[in-house]
Formats: structure tokens, C-alpha cells, sequence
């Protein structure tokens, strides 16, 4: 499995954009990212947590309770206006970053 | 879910009470138990569903910083200590200075005593600085 203190910083953006294309609740995120990356990359559920506590504190994510399943009423997220332009920049962001990185990484084996 | 109520609780006992806490620990509990729906539909039993979503839940660390174990406001000890200092340190020399000038005031000997006074609020103007 890969470092995950490199995808660490990123979370935030990872959890964002899933949270942008629909509103999810947390076992069905972190199942979305296991799945999207083939099992490469499991996010810990107590790390996920953490993450929607700050998220939710900055005001990028709200919550509300959803449709009851097993075990009681999931708790979904939705993203927020300042949730989607801070989506926006950080892509940004990261483009940038990629591509310095990349010029030092690419041409080797 | 008993087994997965408990070990919730046992994650989350060191954490202060608060409305925030028990909303994340509710919300832990309904995703552990449908995690452990979900595993068992893919044909786990049930025992080792559990013991899976407890092995993959993680380190709670993080969670916990986020729901503030908040660190106590630490006091400014060092000025405190400081000031402290210094008034006892001018009670001191007056008191000196009153019984010089009192008693015997011929002989100027109340600077000897102040000198040595002051060695202690120079003392704790350092440990002051060298805390900022």
C-alpha cells in the first residue's frame, strides 16, 4: 500500500470532491475511495472523521441525517458554496505542485 | 451491535463529554455496524466482520485533537513571577532604607542589602526573557 502520509495532506480535497458529486455519508467515502483507487489507497475511518470535524469546523461541509438504515440514521455531508471554491483552488493548487514535482521525478527510473 | 458499541466507547472514553463527541460517536457506531452489514453480506461471519471493522477503524489520534481534549490556557508565569519580584524586592529595600535612616543616619549602609535584593528580580527578568 502507498505512504499515506504524501495522500495526508490531501484528504481534505479527496474527501471534498467526493462529497461535491453527491452527498455521501462516511462508511459509503470511504468505501467510494477504496474502491475508486483499487484498493491502493484505504483511508482509516478514524482518520476520516477527523478530517470531517475540521472540514465541517471551516464551514466547506455540512451534515443533516438522512434515510434510516441498519443500525440507525446515517449522517450524511453535503458541500458547501466556500466548500466548492475551496475545491476549486486547491485543484489549482495541486496542478501547480504536480508539476513541480514532476519536473524533478519524470525522466527517471 | 453490542460488541461494536463497546469497542466505540472504549475508543472515546479519554475524550471530554460534549454534544460534539457523542454526535461523532453515534455517527462511528451506524458506520462501523453497516460496514459490518456489508461485510457479512460478502460472506464474512459475523465474528470476523467485527473484528475487521475494528482493525480497519485506526488510530484515533487525530479524532481526538479534533474534539479538543482542549489544552488548558497556560498562565503567563514568568511575568507573574516577575512582578512578584519586584514588589517584594522594593518592600524589602524600603524597609531597609527606613531603619537606616531611622537608626543610624550617619552611616549610609542600606545599599549593601539592596544589592543583594536586587539580585532576585534581575533573576526572574532573565527566566522572563527567555521565555518570550
Amino acid at each position: 500500500m502507498i505512504r499515506s502520509d504524501i495522500i495526508r495532506g490531501h484528504l481534505e480535497s479527496i474527501i471534498l470532491r467526493l462529497v461535491c458529486e453527491e452527498d455521501r455519508y462516511g462508511y459509503e467515502i470511504s468505501k467510494e475511495i477504496s474502491s475508486r483507487t483499487d484498493n491502493r489507497f484505504q483511508i482509516k475511518e478514524a482518520t476520516l472523521y477527523a478530517v470531517f470535524q475540521r472540514l465541517e469546523k471551516k464551514d466547506l461541509i455540512e451534515s443533516y441525517f438522512g434515510s434510516v438504515s441498519r443500525g440507525g440514521k446515517r449522517k450524511y455531508y453535503r458541500i458547501t458554496t466556500l466548500g466548492k471554491a475551496y475545491l476549486k483552488e486547491t485543484v489549482q493548487e495541486w496542478k501547480e505542485t504536480k508539476e513541480i514535482i514532476d519536473l524533478f521525478m519524470e525522466g527517471l527510473n | 451491535m453490542k460488541e461494536i458499541i463497546g469497542y466505540v466507547e472504549e475508543l472515546f472514553k479519554n475524550i471530554p463529554e460534549s454534544e460534539q463527541k457523542n454526535a461523532v460517536m453515534q455517527e462511528v457506531t451506524q458506520n462501523l455496524e453497516e460496514k459490518v452489514w456489508d461485510l457479512m453480506e460478502q460472506g464474512k461471519a459475523e465474528e470476523d466482520a467485527i473484528n475487521k471493522a475494528i482493525v480497519d477503524f485506526g488510530d484515533i489520534e487525530d479524532l481526538k485533537q479534533e474534539l479538543g481534549a482542549k489544552q488548558p490556557v497556560k498562565r503567563n508565569l514568568p511575568k507573574l513571577n516577575l512582578w512578584y519580584s519586584i514588589w517584594s524586592s522594593l518592600l524589602i529595600i524600603s524597609l531597609f532604607v527606613f531603619i537606616n535612616f531611622y537608626y543610624t543616619p550617619d552611616i549610609i549602609w542600606f545599599v549593601y542589602p539592596t544589592f543583594a535584593v536586587l539580585w532576585w528580580p534581575l533573576t526572574m527578568y532573565f527566566s522572563w526573557k527567555r521565555k518570550k
